[in-house]
Parts: C-alpha cells; sequence; structure tokens
C-alpha cells in the first residue's frame, strides 16, 4: 500500500514536471531596433508590470501570449504571478486611468510577427520557435551587476556602396566599458565586417553611466537598407 | 432596469465560452481599448435595513456598472475616460457620472503628471473600491471603504503627479503621488441622503482636496506599506426646514469645513495564493453648518484586517475583521441640544463587522460571490454609515447579520 502510494506520487509528480514549462523553455524576444542585449529579472519585471516603458532610454512595450504553458512559465519565473494575478494587476490599473492593458496574442507566430514589426516591443516565446526577425535578449540573473544606462549614443554611418546594394543585417559587438562610462574597446562578434567597422567607430563615441567598476556589455545593431 | 435584464445580460458571457480579448478598435490610426464591468447585488439582512436599501425584505437594488475607453496617443502619452452608474438603494438611482477622464504624461517611471478628473489614490483600495472583481469580498471592509460614501473621496477635478523609483542598497521600491484638486460629490450619495432626515436638502456640494500616498514596496518579498494623507475644504448649500415652523418658507442652508482630513496607513502581505490587507484611517471633519451658527465635530476612526486565499483557480475563500467608532459633538445652537455621543462601547457609536466569504470565478470574465456579515451596533451619527434612520424610522437592533450575493462580469 505504502509502495503504491509513492509511486502514485511520483508519477503525480512526473506529470507536473512535463506539464510544466521552465525557464528555459522561454526565450525573451524584442524589435531588432532595441540596443540591448541583456535585460535583467527587474528589469523584465519593470517593463511587463507597465512600471517602466523604456529600457536604456529607449522606449518598450510589453507583448503578453494569452495562454498556454510559456506563458505561464515565463509569469512565474520573471513576474512571480500567476495569469490571474496579473489579470487583475492590469485590470486595477485600466479601471483606475492609471494605465492600459498590453498587446496580447495568441501563438508564438503572432508574437513574433508583431514584436518584429513594432518599435520597442519585447515579448517572449517557446524556446524552439523560429525568431528570425527579431532579437534574442539574454536574461541576466538578479546578481548580475544592472545594465548601464546608456547616455550619449551615435548612430553608426551605414556606407553608401553597401546601401546601395541593399547590404545590410544585424552587426554585434561586444563593449569594455570604463567605470567613467567611456567605450573603451569594441570587439565584432558577428555581422557583415564593413558595417561592423562603421559600428565600431560609432559606438567608441558612445558614452554610459559611470559606475563602480569596469563593466562588459553586448549590443546589436541594425543596419536596414532603405527599400 | 428590471433586475432579470439586468442578471440575463450579465450571465450570457458567462455561460458560453469567453472570447473577449479582443475589445479595442482603430480610431484616427489609434488603438482604442474598451474596458468595462457589471455587477448585481443582493442583500439579506435579519434586522435593521442597510445601505439605504430594504435589505430585512430582501433587496437587489445592488447595481454597478461602468464602462471606459482609452488610448496611447504617444509612447509616453495616454488619454481615456470612464463613465459609472449605479442604483444602490436610495443611492445613485441610476444618474450616470463621469468617474474619470484623465490626460497623462509619463516622462519617465520616476515622474509622470496626470490631469482631469482623476481617481483619488487613498489607502491600497480606494481607486479601485467600485471593481468588485478585483476583490474577494462584494464589499470591502465598510470601516475604512464605506460603499454610501464613495463619492466623498473618489475623485478630484485637478492633477497629481506621480511615480516609481528604486531604492538604494537594495531596499525595495518607492511609489508616490501627489495631488490637488476639487471633489464634487453627486448629490445622490450618502451625505446628502442622510441629511434629508432633517429637512436639509443640498443642492451643491464641492470643494477643494489635495494630498498625497506613498508606498513601499519593501525587500521582504510581497509586503508592501504605505500612508495616505488627504485634505479638504468643503462647502455645501441647500435649503432646510425653517426651524420656526414646517409651514414657514424654507431657509437657506450653508455648511462648509473649519477642518477636513483623513489620515490612512496600510500593510499588504502577498504570498503565493495567500493576500492579507490591514489599514486604518481616521477621519476628522469639523464642520460649520446652518450658516456658522451651529458646528459639528466628527471624529470617525475605522480599522480591518483581511485575509484571503485561492483554494483553487476557481475558489477564493477570504475573511475579515473590520471595526469603526465615530464620535459627534455639536456646538453652537444645536449644542444646546444636542448630547455629543462619545461613548464608542455603545452600538449607537460604532460598527464591528466580522465578514466569511467565498468566491467563484465561473472564468476570467465572470464571478459569483457569497458573503456573510455578523456585525454588532449600527453608529447613527451625523454622518452616514450604512445604517440611515430613514429606512429604520422604528430605531435600531443592536445586531445586525447580513447576508450579501454578489455576481460580476468585467471585460
Amino acid at each position: 500500500m505504502g509502495h503504491l502510494k509513492l509511486l502514485s506520487i511520483l508519477f503525480g509528480l512526473l506529470l507536473a514536471s512535463c506539464s510544466l514549462a521552465r525557464a528555459q523553455d522561454v526565450k525573451i524576444i524584442a524589435n531588432p531596433g532595441i540596443p540591448a542585449d541583456t535585460i535583467s529579472i527587474r528589469e523584465l519585471k519593470s517593463v511587463f508590470l507597465g512600471e517602466t516603458n523604456s529600457l536604456g532610454g529607449v522606449h518598450v512595450e510589453p507583448v503578453l501570449k494569452k495562454h498556454g504553458a510559456v506563458h505561464e512559465a515565463f509569469l512565474r519565473e520573471y513576474l512571480s504571478r500567476s495569469d490571474d494575478d496579473l489579470q487583475k494587476y492590469y485590470m486595477a490599473l485600466v479601471f483606475s486611468g492609471r494605465g492600459s492593458m498590453p498587446k496580447a496574442e495568441d501563438a508564438d507566430d503572432d508574437v513574433i510577427a508583431y514584436v518584429s514589426k513594432t518599435k520597442g516591443a519585447i515579448g517572449y516565446v517557446s524556446a524552439a520557435a523560429n525568431t528570425s526577425g527579431v532579437k534574442i535578449l539574454n536574461v541576466a540573473s538578479s546578481n548580475s551587476p544592472p545594465e548601464r544606462r546608456l547616455i550619449t549614443r551615435i548612430e553608426p554611418d551605414y556606407p553608401e556602396e553597401l546601401q546601395k546594394r541593399a547590404i545590410g543585417g544585424t552587426v554585434r559587438l561586444r563593449l569594455t566599458i570604463s567605470a567613467n562610462g567611456s567605450v573603451e574597446n569594441a570587439e565584432l562578434l558577428g555581422g557583415n565586417p564593413v558595417l561592423g567597422e562603421s559600428a565600431i567607430a560609432a559606438v567608441s563615441r558612445w558614452k554610459y553611466a559611470p559606475a563602480s567598476s569596469r563593466t562588459t556589455a553586448e549590443v546589436s545593431i541594425p543596419f536596414t537598407p532603405n527599400p | 432596469m428590471p433586475l432579470r435584464i439586468i442578471l440575463a445580460l450579465l450571465l450570457l458571457p458567462c455561460l458560453g465560452r469567453p472570447n473577449l480579448h479582443a475589445q479595442e478598435f482603430h480610431l484616427f490610426d489609434r488603438n482604442v481599448q474598451v474596458h468595462g464591468w457589471l455587477s448585481q447585488g443582493f442583500v439579506y439582512t435579519d434586522n435593521n435595513n442597510w445601505l439605504t436599501m430594504n435589505t430585512t425584505s430582501g433587496s437587489a437594488a445592488m447595481t454597478d456598472v461602468g464602462l471606459n475607453l482609452s488610448t496611447q496617443v504617444t509612447d509616453n502619452f495616454r488619454v481615456g475616460a470612464q463613465v459609472f452608474d449605479r442604483d444602490l438603494g436610495k443611492l445613485g438611482e441610476w444618474h450616470p457620472s463621469l468617474d474619470w477622464a484623465v490626460a497623462d504624461y509619463r516622462f519617465t517611471s520616476r515622474f509622470g503628471v496626470r490631469g482631469g478628473k482623476v481617481k483619488t489614490v487613498l489607502g491600497l483600495f480606494n481607486d479601485t473600491q467600485d471593481q468588485d472583481f478585483l476583490h474577494t469580498f462584494a464589499l470591502l471592509p465598510q470601516s475604512v471603504y464605506p460603499i454610501d460614501l464613495r463619492d466623498a473621496a473618489i475623485a478630484h477635478l485637478g492633477g497629481d503627479v506621480y511615480g516609481r523609483s528604486r531604492l538604494p542598497r537594495r531596499l525595495g521600491d518607492i511609489s508616490y503621488t501627489a495631488y490637488a484638486g476639487r471633489r464634487n460629490d453627486g448629490l445622490h450619495s450618502g451625505y446628502p441622503y442622510l441629511l434629508t432626515q432633517f429637512g436639509t436638502y443640498l443642492k451643491s456640494i464641492d470643494g477643494l482636496q489635495y494630498g498625497a500616498d506613498a508606498r513601499w514596496s519593501t525587500p521582504a518579498r510581497g509586503l508592501l506599506v504605505g500612508a495616505s494623507r488627504m485634505d479638504q475644504d468643503t462647502s455645501g448649500r441647500g435649503t432646510a426646514v425653517n426651524p420656526a415652523g414646517s409651514a414657514l418658507p424654507m431657509i437657506l442652508a450653508h455648511e462648509f469645513s473649519r477642518a477636513d482630513w483623513t489620515n490612512q496607513f496600510y500593510g499588504q502581505y502577498v504570498l503565493h495564493r495567500l493576500e492579507i490587507d490591514s489599514e486604518f484611517r481616521r477621519y476628522v471633519r469639523d464642520q460649520l453648518i446652518f450658516s456658522g451658527t451651529s458646528e459639528n465635530d466628527t471624529d470617525a476612526r475605522g480599522w480591518y484586517i483581511a485575509g484571503s486565499y485561492q483554494l483553487a483557480r476557481r475558489w477564493e475563500v477570504g475573511s475579515y475583521y473590520s471595526r469603526y467608532t465615530i464620535t459627534s459633538i455639536f456646538k453652537g445652537v444645536l449644542g444646546q441640544s444636542v448630547p455629543p455621543q462619545t461613548d464608542t462601547s455603545l452600538p449607537l457609536n460604532h460598527i464591528y463587522d466580522k465578514v466569511l466569504t467565498i468566491r467563484f470565478n465561473v472564468n476570467r470574465f465572470c464571478n459569483l460571490k457569497v458573503e456573510g456579515h455578523f456585525m454588532n451596533g449600527f453608529a447613527n451619527a451625523p454622518y452616514p454609515d450604512g445604517f440611515y434612520p430613514q429606512e429604520n424610522p422604528n430605531g435600531f437592533a443592536p445586531d445586525t447579520n447580513a447576508l450579501v450575493l454578489q455576481t460580476g462580469f468585467s471585460f
């Protein structure tokens, strides 16, 4: 009898673990226009609870999923709330005139389509989703140092020849930022090397908020050819 | 509106599979969100008629309805408005009002401004007290959120500054709101109705309202504490029965504040499915009445502790203990004939309420609540508190048990 009970408990736990998505099953996606490559859990929470509408000085807008295991996992892991709690939270804002309901989509594809075309949009999808057209944001744990605020951003030159030939894409760089906020070094991680040169020239003139020590950051810079 | 029609409207969306996410439309290239709610209550009491309803016979004259539209004009600028209507016994009586109409500009998360008719932030739930679907309880603790006095503190015509800031050294977040404006009570609310028992009929009641709220989300997960302060300078004008004889022409009645302030302190703790709320409110009102010939000094103090727990996705249970006391002293002409009410141990000057609630969420949009109130006291003072002499012409019994049934729909 005791064994039967133990087995049934184990079976229940197994079933629960199968049906529950975890944080690693969720990808945080963003519109390519958002310069940050990393977002802290705290920032993610602030954005999805409507407490802030900017990230690194750029306007952001949360996009929710309406339901599903990924939705539940995202809320549980990053917002520490259930779907009902989140609904109540937003309803309180809406009915007291202090906020609006965020955009909500049904499927991963709908979230990705909306995020890719909407300036500043941040959403979440399953890890298996095809995320072309959007960028993936790494989630830094709460113990990681907070992302440094970008104070001065210089846009890179788009080489005329490449633009004429409609050659574009996203350049990824790793920056080393001194304590006083200047960019000491920029390393090309991916993207067209010519565009990368232009991007490095621009980010070398960026200025971040001072911090207690030198930090690193990954940034993505999109080059979109004119249609 | 006939009760059957209201119930039918309520139940329709509850019965089918809801698909109400698309509550928005496009206007001038903008998304406009539409949200609303409707709630219907039924109250039965064994003693004393309550909340201006004939509850000893059972009353369903307890309906709230609201609808709002809002749109994000730019990244930081939002506008919206909400209309509200209700029928609560002799209050409301289907006279719609503009609940709020706001233009809101958020410069940063630390600083924003909003103006227009703005919901007043006072304690945990003042600005959401009408939205029963947000709360486990059918009636919030009446010692702090009296449903018959909602007009007195619900909104002001003016402006707010607000913001939220992270404190250093991981000490949590602090949110603030400061506001100033004018309140403008509907004439179908509790205070004007209470005065009709004295032959006084207000034609207007309004005045300055300003204050501030600060709340701290502490480093202890789920724990929030805060404090609110509201000051008012109100004035009521109308007519009153001539004290020299009711056959004589009515005289002008004018009342105005000497002091009118509210302090409120609160705490909230949320842990998974458990929520515990507690608040204390003190309302001091020193009012010159009958054109300054008399003065009424009222001191109302209320506190409650409430707990709610979500048993399962659809089921919630809750309970609270609410304690309200009031003292009233007349001075001037009326001070010579009306004795002071200062002994708060008497049922005349207090209401102690023990409450048990079960809430069933039919789906995301509909809920049903069953609530029991076990009250001692009726606090019959010159300021409203739920029990009105007009509905209890034969006097009050010291104890009242009430059954409240409520169903609500929101989208």
